[in-house]
């Protein structure tokens, strides 16, 4: 009896130090692992599927993505500040970066040691870090159930799509910039969006869901939960890649516009490899590879030239920077009170 | 006569009301787990039932899927420590409080068991801002621990339920032969409780390894499980390698399940 | 009898010690933590107040997400029930084989992640999903139905899903019920209704108590499912609390809601224990 006892407690620690052994190499590589932070739809595909793998070639570091809107980066490095931020890359749009900016929250851009960082065109360039890209808003439709082509705003209040409008909340750059756009439409601005609540509120019997994140409003396009609505011209073409039946046009009004930036979180656990990651992201190969379809991520660098269906839109970098761009400093301060309002009002 | 067909009719509608709900609910029980499976063969970029083709695409993808495996061994590593932690606790607390009618060991009870009542976000919650207050970072350890905490009940249950059909007189002539306490719990209480601990360990291992709303606050990016990236690529892009991974882990706890039937009699200790 | 438990508990009390302390150092201590935070009068936990317990009860919008959240718990446990008991009593009835056959397949979702669970019916409840393609082919809808996203929806999947914990106890109280006293009451020519309603029902009742229970504790708490299938259009408790706590970063408000959201479930729950207890003890009076 005392042999086997001794037996299983040799057993019970050769298994332990077994398990210490198998866990002590992954560890190790957990933590030298970066971990960027990612948009839901089509920029955490491109990451996963493009810029990641690249960044493994290059440095042999694996990236652990984490999806997250851009306020919630800001909300979450602000929480974590002056301990260890939860990833080391944050990836946000124009009116967050101002919060965030504000707040403190990144180390500058190492502009003298990137090598891609002046091959970028001048509005991409920024001292916190560089535009990776830019998102354009319009409206999306299903082709096999819209037999017109939307033309402006205004068609989404057709009686005809009673029931098939699809609305995002404003949680997103995406909801934002659309709900002002809605204001400058019928008179408002980004000081003055009571016009597009009580435009919303006239909406309300055409809309047939309203996607409470931009993941859930994907589903509803898959789903064919809904057949026109506010929607980005990215994720249209991802989603058109899927085989979903979607065509994005631009209203009459104009495409409203916003720059998209990556930047160095301060106290990165791993500050050089965000920086190598970012640098990848705007290096012409990469963008190059982003930009083809179905991503057709537009390209910031000044080396890969526009291809595509973006050229429907704007054959060059020129006409893009003449779009619609929202003065994001004046919607910053208003935001997290329209985020309510919308909340309570717009009701299904 | 009128009386014969009332009775008659009585007993037909009773038994095709039951029966036809059970019907319903047996179909109902099972009709998700098929249609994901189904799905998770599809040929297509996106969801939809049923497929347009057929392929094994979405197993392949699950290949490279690096961050999906990195997140599956954290929950590994996590449910096995929480339920072995689980299994000493739950097993020492069970013998102290199963078998004794104080009042103490009521309240204990009620304390102990409170986890499965309580909604789990808030306590998820609670424990992250009170790792937040002591200055730790999140990390496997504190999700683990946090883990134990939900785990715990379902080893207690299962063990008090073994532990009150075991005969309290073996426990006494084990004593009155001059055994010590240490060696009656081996050769006599052990191997008497030991299917019903491994039942509550099976589902304390399940529960851990399924476990969202204690990981949605205790794990971040770096410490990131199996359940909250499926979530994640679920919501924000409905990922159809969520549908094979669920395949893969649907036939993976099948295998689990028939072991512990054979091993520990699984289905009599769930209730 | 007694004695000797106790005897036996006497010398064992303190195998809970270590138990006891890990439920003091990381259970007890975090929810006391919840409590204080939740007095903090603003976001930034410089002053107390009840300032966060007014926001959550004295506002008609966070007051509904409440009662949505506690009623959501109620359509579920009563769907639950209406589909599960039947399949209990059917279980305790059969054969052991088919017995062994239905249990498995009762226990067959708990073994199934709630994440994958949930996953499936957005496939299956979607406006070309396959419920609505079957509606239209069959003629029982005009139209599309909107199943996803919508609380009918909802409280479909959190029945599913929590199925097995209204089942499994029903079956064990069923089991026990002596058959003898159905067939008496067959003999006495009571039919199978009356039967059922006034000898099985009632008898089963702790079965019936414990199973609601913890079908309303899972389906009221079910972030995923709440969340995945109902959209964030559909504000239960849960997200409220999570978006309080990480987006908004407003933590005092986010622990008040917990507190609140808490107190509310056990309330309900404690309700049904003692109604089930008034009611079986008229039952045997």
């Amino acid at each position: 009896m005392t042999d086997r006892t001794m037996t299983r407690r040799q057993l019970l620690g050769s298994a332990a130090a077994a398990g210490a052994l198998a866990g002590a190499p992954r560890h190790a590589a957990a933590q030298e692992g970066l971990v960027a932070a990612t948009f839901p739809g089509t920029w955490s595909e491109a990451h996963r599927n493009i810029l990641a793998p690249a960044f493994k070639r290059a440095t042999g570091v694996n990236v652990t993505q984490t999806i997250l809107l851009a306020t919630d980066q800001v909300s979450k490095l602000q929480a974590a500040k002056g301990a260890k931020p939860p990833f080391d890359v944050a990836i946000l749009d124009e009116g967050p970066l101002l919060d965030a900016v504000k707040l403190d929250l990144f180390d500058k851009y190492p502009v003298a040691r990137s090598r891609h960082f002046k091959d970028l065109l001048p509005p991409f360039q920024d001292e916190w870090g560089p535009r990776v890209t830019m998102q354009i808003v319009g409206i999306s439709y299903n082709p096999k159930r819209v037999k017109t082509p939307p033309r402006s705003w205004g068609d989404l209040w057709n009686p005809a799509y009673k029931g098939r409008v699809g609305l995002t909340a404003l949680n997103s750059s995406l909801g934002i910039a659309f709900l002002v756009e809605l204001a400058r439409v019928n008179g408002g601005s980004e000081t003055d969006v009571e016009p597009a609540f009580k435009a919303l509120r006239s909406l309300l019997p055409n809309v047939g869901a309203i996607g409470a994140n931009l993941g859930a409003y994907a589903t509803l396009w898959q789903q064919e939960q809904i057949d026109i609505a506010p929607y980005n011209f990215n994720f249209t073409q991802t989603l058109r890649g899927k085989g979903v039946d979607i065509e994005f046009v631009v209203p009459e009004s104009g495409a409203a516009a916003w720059r998209t930036s990556m930047h160095v979180v301060k106290g990165a656990v791993k500050p050089d490899l965000a920086f190598q990651y970012i640098d990848l992201h705007i290096s012409p190969e990469v963008q190059a590879e982003m930009h083809k379809p179905p991503l057709d991520v537009i390209p910031t660098n000044r080396k890969v030239t526009l291809a595509g269906a973006i050229t429907k839109i704007a054959p060059t970098h020129d006409r893009l920077s003449k779009l619609v761009f929202h003065d994001w400093a004046k919607i910053n301060p208003r935001r997290s009170e329209w985020i309510d309002r919308f909340n309570r009002e717009i009701r299904l | 006569m009128p009386e014969r067909a009332r009775l008659d009719f009585d007993a037909w509608s009773f038994r095709l009301v039951m029966g036809g709900l059970t019907a319903v609910t047996v179909f109902f029980l099972l009709f998700p787990t098929v249609i994901v499976i189904l799905t998770s063969f599809t040929a297509s970029e996106s969801l939809k039932f049923p497929p347009d083709g057929y392929s094994l695409r979405w197993y392949a993808a699950l290949l490279g899927a690096d961050q999906m495996r990195r997140a599956a061994w954290n929950s590994l590593e996590v449910a096995v420590m929480a339920t072995a932690a689980s299994v000493a606790l739950g097993t020492a607390g069970a013998l102290a409080i199963g078998r004794s009618r104080a009042w103490w060991a009521h309240a204990l009870d009620s304390l102990f068991m409170s986890p499965l009542l309580l909604p789990g976000l808030a306590f998820g919650f609670a424990a992250l801002m009170y790792v937040s207050l002591l200055g730790v970072e999140l990390s496997l350890a504190t999700l683990t621990v946090g883990h134990i905490v939900v785990c715990v009940p379902f080893v207690l249950r299962t063990t008090i339920a073994s532990l009150a059909q075991l005969d309290p007189a073996l426990l006494d002539s084990s004593a009155s032969l001059g055994a010590s306490p240490l060696f009656t719990f081996r050769r006599v209480t052990l191997p008497m409780i030991g299917r019903g601990i491994g039942a509550g360990a099976f589902i304390a291992f399940m529960a851990s390894f399924d476990n969202i709303p204690v990981s949605l606050f205790l794990s971040d990016a770096r410490t990131e499980v199996l359940p909250i990236h499926l979530w994640q690529i679920i919501d924000t892009h409905l990922d159809v390698r969520a549908a094979s991974v669920s395949a893969v882990l649907i036939v993976l706890t099948l295998l689990l399940m028939l072991v512990a039937e054979r091993l520990a009699g699984l289905s009599r200790h769930l209730r | 009898m007694t004695e000797r438990a106790g005897a036996g508990a006497r010398g064992e009390w303190w195998l809970a010690l270590p138990l006891a302390a890990v439920f003091a150092g990381f259970f007890l201590a975090p929810l006391g933590v919840l409590a204080v935070v939740s007095l903090f009068a603003e976001p930034e936990m410089v002053t107390f107040g009840l300032r966060q317990y007014r926001v959550v009860l004295g506002d008609t919008f966070n007051l509904r997400t409440l009662s949505d959240t506690l009623l959501l718990g109620a359509k579920a446990t009563v769907l639950c029930l209406v589909l599960g008991y039947p399949l209990a009593w059917v279980t305790a009835r059969v054969r052991p084989r088919l017995r062994a056959l239905l249990l498995f397949v009762v226990i067959l979702p708990i073994l199934t992640s709630v994440v994958v669970r949930t996953f499936a019916w957005i496939v299956i409840l979607g406006r070309q999903g396959v419920l609505n393609k079957a509606a239209l082919a069959l003629g029982l809808a005009e139209e599309p139905l909107r199943l996803l996203f919508s609380e009918v929806g909802v409280v479909v999947v959190l029945a599913q899903v929590q199925m097995p914990l209204m089942v499994l106890p029903l079956v064990t109280t069923l089991q026990k019920i002596d058959p003898n006293l159905a067939d008496a009451s067959l003999a006495l020519g009571a039919g199978r209704w009356r039967t059922f309603r006034r000898v099985v029902v009632p008898l089963s009742l702790p079965g019936i108590v414990a199973g609601c229970i913890l079908v309303y504790a899972a389906a009221a708490t079910a972030f995923i499912t709440q969340t995945l299938i109902g959209g964030a259009r559909l504000l239960y408790m849960p997200l409220f609390i999570y978006q309080q706590a990480t987006g908004a970063q407003n933590w005092p408000l986010a622990a008040a809601a917990a507190v609140v959201f808490m107190a509310s479930v056990l309330l309900v729950v404690s309700l049904f224990n003692l109604l089930g207890r008034t009611r079986r003890a008229r039952t045997y009076a």
